[in-house]
């Protein structure tokens, strides 16, 4: 019994999203950066592709996305992964921090770099266009 | 302290009672509970263990029954009746195959009973103590330390294969004994009854005390049960640390189920915090402040500190790079069982996906009672 509860609250324990920002206000923020419009055709591009730069085992992120992001992902460790595009999941892009924080990593894996402001600004775009 | 039989003379009838209804459920009833422990224990694996536990304290609970039942039932029931002398066993072994029938157990058939009854009170006992040390659970769960867990376990073990070899003797010696005195003693064991003859061997009668029996069986399972509940609820000493504030699992979390901190050394755990950009193949890097206070939090409850059957597993894992624990000697030792296509499944994908399997993953149990592989999903 006690060892379920303990269970529980783990299993309950959803990262708290600050909600400081929105899909669109990202998008304006990125493009502002880059100092050009979002493209969600080269967002959609660069998510399906193969890349060859960042690690072995995560070639590209449809690898834990899925190639459809308005359903759910699985990591390479078997744990599910909530849709990505804002349509699917009104969660997405609400916290500057955890976007960056995982652009930051997922961009590193799948690349081997950072993406920039402008690739950040296309996939957003993208995602919010499914 | 024999009552000592006497050659019986007189008519030959085929109907003395010799084996009372309480006797002949109890026999078959603990046929039954012994097959199903012996089975579970060595045949299937560790998820099995309700089925095991259950049908293992319900041969206890006969055998108690039985030797209650062996100082107040009726006559052949008795361990007065049966018990042998030095004397009479050396008599009996003297005889050979000559020796007289006796209606009750004979001198070696009782020995065995004697045998199988302690054996199966010292199966319950290292029983107790193996799931008290290795699973912490249980009446001494606070009383022993999870390193005396393999020992027992052990012991519990040697104790099966004892009781496996004297079951095989028992049937075989029935077996004998039928065919010397031409009659079927495991009917008798169904029926209660023996064909009477002269030259046996008959006790003489005793009375049964049914209410005291009654009374002392159930006071000793009232006890029992309050004892067991009793010492079950003693808080243990150094259990798995409970779940950290969200922050791990906000940020260890995220790509994999929250690992117990128990189930690997601070050391492993520094190495691990210390080179997050190269992540198992992924880039889990942390803001230093978080990192801080996540391996802080990690090496404070690492392995060393915990006394589970986890922590001791893994406590002295050495590596140069951080190994996962489906990679370790300890790990495949316990999942031999497990089917390899079972890891691909989509709903477990990886086997360092230990929740997928073990409900109590995240809590650092992995305790046998929350085993269950998922089913694949059709799609
Ligand atoms: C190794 C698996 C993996 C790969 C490959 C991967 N991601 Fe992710 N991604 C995750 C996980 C895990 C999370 C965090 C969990 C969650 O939010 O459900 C995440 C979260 C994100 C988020 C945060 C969304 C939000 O809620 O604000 C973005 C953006 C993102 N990923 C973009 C990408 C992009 C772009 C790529 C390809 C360059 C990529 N990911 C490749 C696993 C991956
Ligand atoms: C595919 C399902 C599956 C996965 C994934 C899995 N296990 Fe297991 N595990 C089992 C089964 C089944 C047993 C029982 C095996 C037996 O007794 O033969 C077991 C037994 C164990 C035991 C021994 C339990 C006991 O007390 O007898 C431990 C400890 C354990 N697993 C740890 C882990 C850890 C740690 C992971 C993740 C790194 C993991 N397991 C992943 C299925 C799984
Ligand atoms: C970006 C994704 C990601 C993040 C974030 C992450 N991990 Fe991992 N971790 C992985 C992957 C991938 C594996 C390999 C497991 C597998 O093959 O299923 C792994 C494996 C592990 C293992 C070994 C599992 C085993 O079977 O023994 C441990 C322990 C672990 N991670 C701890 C942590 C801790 C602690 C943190 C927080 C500091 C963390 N992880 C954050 C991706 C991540």
């Amino acid at each position: 019994m006690k060892h379920t509860l303990i269970l529980l609250t783990a299993l309950m324990a959803q990262p708290v999203l600050a909600q400081d920002t929105s899909p669109q206000a990202l998008i304006e923020q990125y493009s502002a950066a880059a100092g050009a419009a979002a493209s969600p055709e080269n967002g959609q591009a660069l998510f399906m592709a193969t890349h060859s730069g960042g690690k072995p085992d995560t070639p590209s992120c449809t690898t834990c996305h899925s190639a459809d992001p308005t359903k759910g992902g699985q990591a390479r460790t078997g744990k599910p992964i909530d849709p990505l595009s804002p349509t699917a999941n009104p969660e997405r892009f609400t916290d500057t921090k955890f976007v960056e924080k995982w652009f930051g990593r997922n961009c590193n894996s799948v690349l081997g770099r950072d993406c920039s402001a402008q690739e950040k600004a296309d996939i957003i775009a993208w995602l919010v266009s499914l | 302290m024999s009552d000592i039989p006497t050659p019986f003379e007189g008519l030959v009838d085929d109907g003395h009672p010799v084996w009372d209804r309480f006797i002949r459920v109890f026999h078959w009833a603990l046929v039954v509970s012994v097959v199903m422990a012996l089975a579970s224990g060595f045949l299937l694996d560790a998820s099995w263990i309700r089925l095991h536990l259950v049908s293992g304290s319900l041969a206890v609970a006969l055998v108690v029954a039985r030797i209650v039942w062996g100082f107040t039932g009726p006559t052949y029931a008795r361990f007065s009746q049966f018990i042998p002398t030095l004397r009479q066993i050396s008599d009996h072994l003297k005889a050979g195959a000559d020796h007289a029938r006796h209606i009750g157990h004979n001198p070696l058939g009782a020995l065995m009973v004697v045998a199988l009854l302690a054996l199966i009170i010292a199966l319950g006992v290292t029983g107790i103590a193996a799931l008290g040390s290795g699973l912490k659970t249980g009446p001494l769960a606070a009383s022993l330390t999870a390193s005396q867990g393999p020992l027992w376990t052990e012991l519990h073990e040697l104790a099966g294969f004892i009781l496996l070899g004297l079951i095989v003797l028992h049937v075989g010696g029935v077996i004998v004994e039928s065919r010397r005195s031409r009659e079927c003693l495991a009917c008798s064991m169904v029926t209660g009854r023996k064909e009477e003859r002269n030259g046996d061997l008959v006790a003489p009668p005793r009375p049964t005390h049914l209410v005291l029996a009654i009374l002392l069986i159930s006071g000793l399972v009232i006890g029992a049960v309050v004892t067991i509940n009793g010492l079950s609820q003693c808080p243990l000493t150094l259990p798995p640390v409970g779940p950290m504030a969200q922050v791990y699992g906000d940020v260890c979390a995220a790509c994999h189920m929250a690992y117990h901190p128990s189930t690997r050394p601070a050391a492993s755990w520094e190495l691990m915090m210390g080179g997050l950009g190269e992540h198992f193949g992924e880039d889990a890097s942390l803001p230093e402040e978080t990192r801080i206070e996540v391996a802080a939090w990690l090496t404070e409850h690492a392995a060393a500190t915990t006394d589970s059957k986890p922590a001791l597993l893994w406590s002295d894992l050495r590596e140069s790079t951080p190994v996962a624990l489906p990679d370790t000697e300890a790990w495949k030792r316990l999942h031999t069982s497990v089917d390899e296509a079972s890891f691909r499944q989509r709903n477990i994908y990886s086997r360092s996906n230990c929740i997928a399997c073990h409900a109590d993953a995240e809590t650092g149990w992995f305790s046998p009672f929350q085993i269950s592989i998922p089913k694949e999903p059709k799609q």
